[in-house]
């Protein structure tokens, strides 16, 4: 399994519009977190279009890998990458958050759009998926479990709780993502509760710890790959991004966490994304 | 005359025969399976039993994964520990309506261990989570219908064991209905509702108090906090003049409060409540707490008496 480049183009062209639709469902109901919905979307995507085992006809399947996204509040990058899929009808992404809709603000159990189960109240995810991990060792499975963490989530008690478990019952089938974009609601994450030398906690819990650039496709998919290569151990991606780097004026700002665009930053972000996605296409 | 064996052990024997029956089950504890008696399974059943050391959180998280993946998790552990750290988590196996068993022991007052080890809020706790069913045994023989119930029963489950025993007051006959009063005498002054040791407390007491005020009183066993059958309850109260509820839990926020609600939808009655009066409690022989904390006969007495006068 590799990514060719042509993959590569394809999947860029996929995201931007990914990362517009993202924006376009905030905007249209002024709320939702921008920030960390950007910042993860080449994680999400990648798990879905290369590197997990799903059926997109059947998103029930039993030999399915899991993935669980325990940083709730990327919701609208899960919803459009799972629309992208075939999972969510697209018209259906943009009631995002309203009374009635399936897209909830944070996602709520949906095994038929593949969301696993709820999630929003953050630093839950890992131990989910620890469980999920155990089972699956106890049916002979050869699943795997893919966890998506925001860094700012790592400041809570039970993801260590996780952390210490999964290398005690040896979850070698247990991928954990970070989503390292460095900034959480009330500023930088070192400000806020200091999480760094973060590799090196994760190691000393027994984990094996894998640094990506989370901008570069190739770099994230090997990642992936080698993660996978790992037997006796759970494996952490720490995937490095600064947060909001997608859209010029976002970027080193924690306005973006969990605000709604208004109508001209909506327009200057969209306008940004389209002229990256024109240079691509002409560079086919 | 054999001893009545303590409702932990009767959970863990039980284990055992379910866990051979369903090998879906599976059971986790955090450090405490020698006095949750979850450790008769891990003995028997090695590969499906998971210590989680001593980690609520991450071991109802790890329930939740086990849950999705469509296993039968037993989530076992002292009752205030478990509801209490592990509240959030137990929130979104209600939230997502998963199949999760929560059993803990060590409910109400515990005894030496004393007030950190008490449980007397762990059932409001539960109760305000919706999709959740409550219950509390006030025998071994209405714990193991509790039990069976809730293994053929899909959905989140509490089941408050106390540490020790607690004397027989039901036969092997007894047919448990989730959520219906069971009423185990009939009368027409005074209506006792009890849950776990509170049932215990008014059935030992009925008959006696009953000669000594001359009056005729109506024992009701109610051995969930929910769901309950609201118009079953309401109707099999009807006739009496006033109602005392016993709990072993904090009056405030308790089954008490969700008593009161229910029969003030249709009657106006007297209504009072024995159980512990907002407080943390303290260490003792169980005994001796319970009566420091009125838990007994004489202030069942005393609260009658304030009713018919």
């Amino acid at each position: 399994m590799e990514l060719t480049k042509a993959d590569e183009k394809k999947i860029l062209v996929d995201i931007l519009d990914i990362k517009k639709d993202i924006l376009t469902m905030i905007y249209k109901t002024q709320s939702g977190h921008p920030g960390g919905s950007l910042s993860c979307v080449n994680i999400i995507y990648l798990l879905y279009y290369k590197i997990m085992r799903i059926n997109f006809q059947n998103p029930t399947w039993k030999e399915r890998d899991i993935f669980i996204l325990s940083k709730g509040h990327a919701a609208p990058a899960l919803y459009a990458v799972l629309s992208k899929f075939g999972f969510i009808k697209r018209d259906e992404l943009f009631t995002l958050r309203e009374f009635n809709s399936k897209l909830q603000g944070h996602p709520v159990k949906n095994p038929e759009f593949g969301i696993e189960i709820s999630t929003g109240s953050l630093g839950m995810g890992l131990s989910v998926g620890v469980g999920c991990a155990l089972s699956a060792k106890l049916d002979n499975s050869n699943k795997y479990i893919y966890v998506l963490l925001g860094d700012g989530e790592l400041n809570e008690g039970a993801i260590w709780e996780a952390a210490m478990s999964a290398n005690h019952f040896k979850l070698d089938n247990l991928i954990a993502i970070v989503d390292r974009n460095g900034l959480q609601i009330d500023g930088s994450t070192e400000e806020i509760m200091a999480l760094e030398p973060l590799g090196k906690k994760w190691k000393a819990f027994g984990w094996e710890v894998i640094e990506v650039d989370g901008s570069n496709l190739t770099n994230i998919f090997q990642g992936f790959k080698r993660s996978k290569s790992i037997i006796g151990k759970p494996k952490v991606i720490i995937s490095y991004l600064i947060k909001g780097s997608e859209i010029s004026f976002m970027q080193h700002t924690r306005e973006f966490h969990g605000r709604a665009p208004n109508k001209v930053e909506y327009e200057a972000a969209l306008k940004e994304l389209d002229n990256i996605k024109e240079e691509l296409l002409g560079g086919f | 005359m054999v001893a009545e064996p303590t409702l932990r052990d009767t959970f863990g024997d039980y284990l055992i025969e379910v866990g051979q029956k369903n090998k879906d089950i599976v059971v986790l504890d955090a450090d405490l399976s020698a006095s949750t008696r979850t450790n008769k399974f891990a003995k028997k059943f090695p590969q499906r039993f998971f210590n989680m050391g001593i980690a609520e959180q991450n071991m109802l998280g790890t329930a939740l994964g086990f849950a999705i993946s469509g296993k039968i998790p037993v989530v076992s552990g002292f009752s205030i520990f478990t509801t209490g750290r592990a509240w959030e988590f137990i929130r979104f196996a209600c939230h997502d309506n998963l199949n999760v068993k929560i059993i803990t022991t060590h409910g109400g007052i515990v005894g030496q261990d004393g007030s950190t080890h008490n449980a007397l809020e762990d059932l409001s706790l539960m109760g305000s989570l919706p999709n959740i069913n409550v219950l509390v045994p006030s025998d071994n023989i209405e714990l193991i219908k509790i039990l069976e119930f809730a293994f053929k029963t899909e959905g989140t489950f509490y089941v408050r064991l106390p540490r020790g025993s607690f004397p027989r007051i039901h036969n092997n006959s007894y047919n448990f209905k989730i959520g219906k009063p069971d009423i185990l005498k009939e009368g027409k002054d005074i209506c006792l509702i009890g849950i776990g040791y509170g049932t215990v407390l008014a059935y030992d007491s009925a008959l006696t108090i009953e000669k000594e005020l001359n009056l005729s009183i109506k024992l009701i066993n109610l051995p969930t906090v929910k769901p309950i059958d609201e118009e079953a309850l309401i109707s099999a109260i009807n006739d009496v003049k006033g109602i005392i509820v016993l709990e072993e839990h904090n009056i405030y926020c308790g089954f008490g409060s969700i008593i009161a609600r229910i029969i003030s939808k249709e009657h106006i009655k007297k209504i009072r409540v024995i159980g512990i009066n907002d407080k943390f409690a303290q260490s003792g022989k169980r005994e001796t707490v319970l009566n420091a904390y009125k838990l007994n006969k004489q202030n069942l007495l005393r609260q009658i008496k304030k009713i018919i006068n």
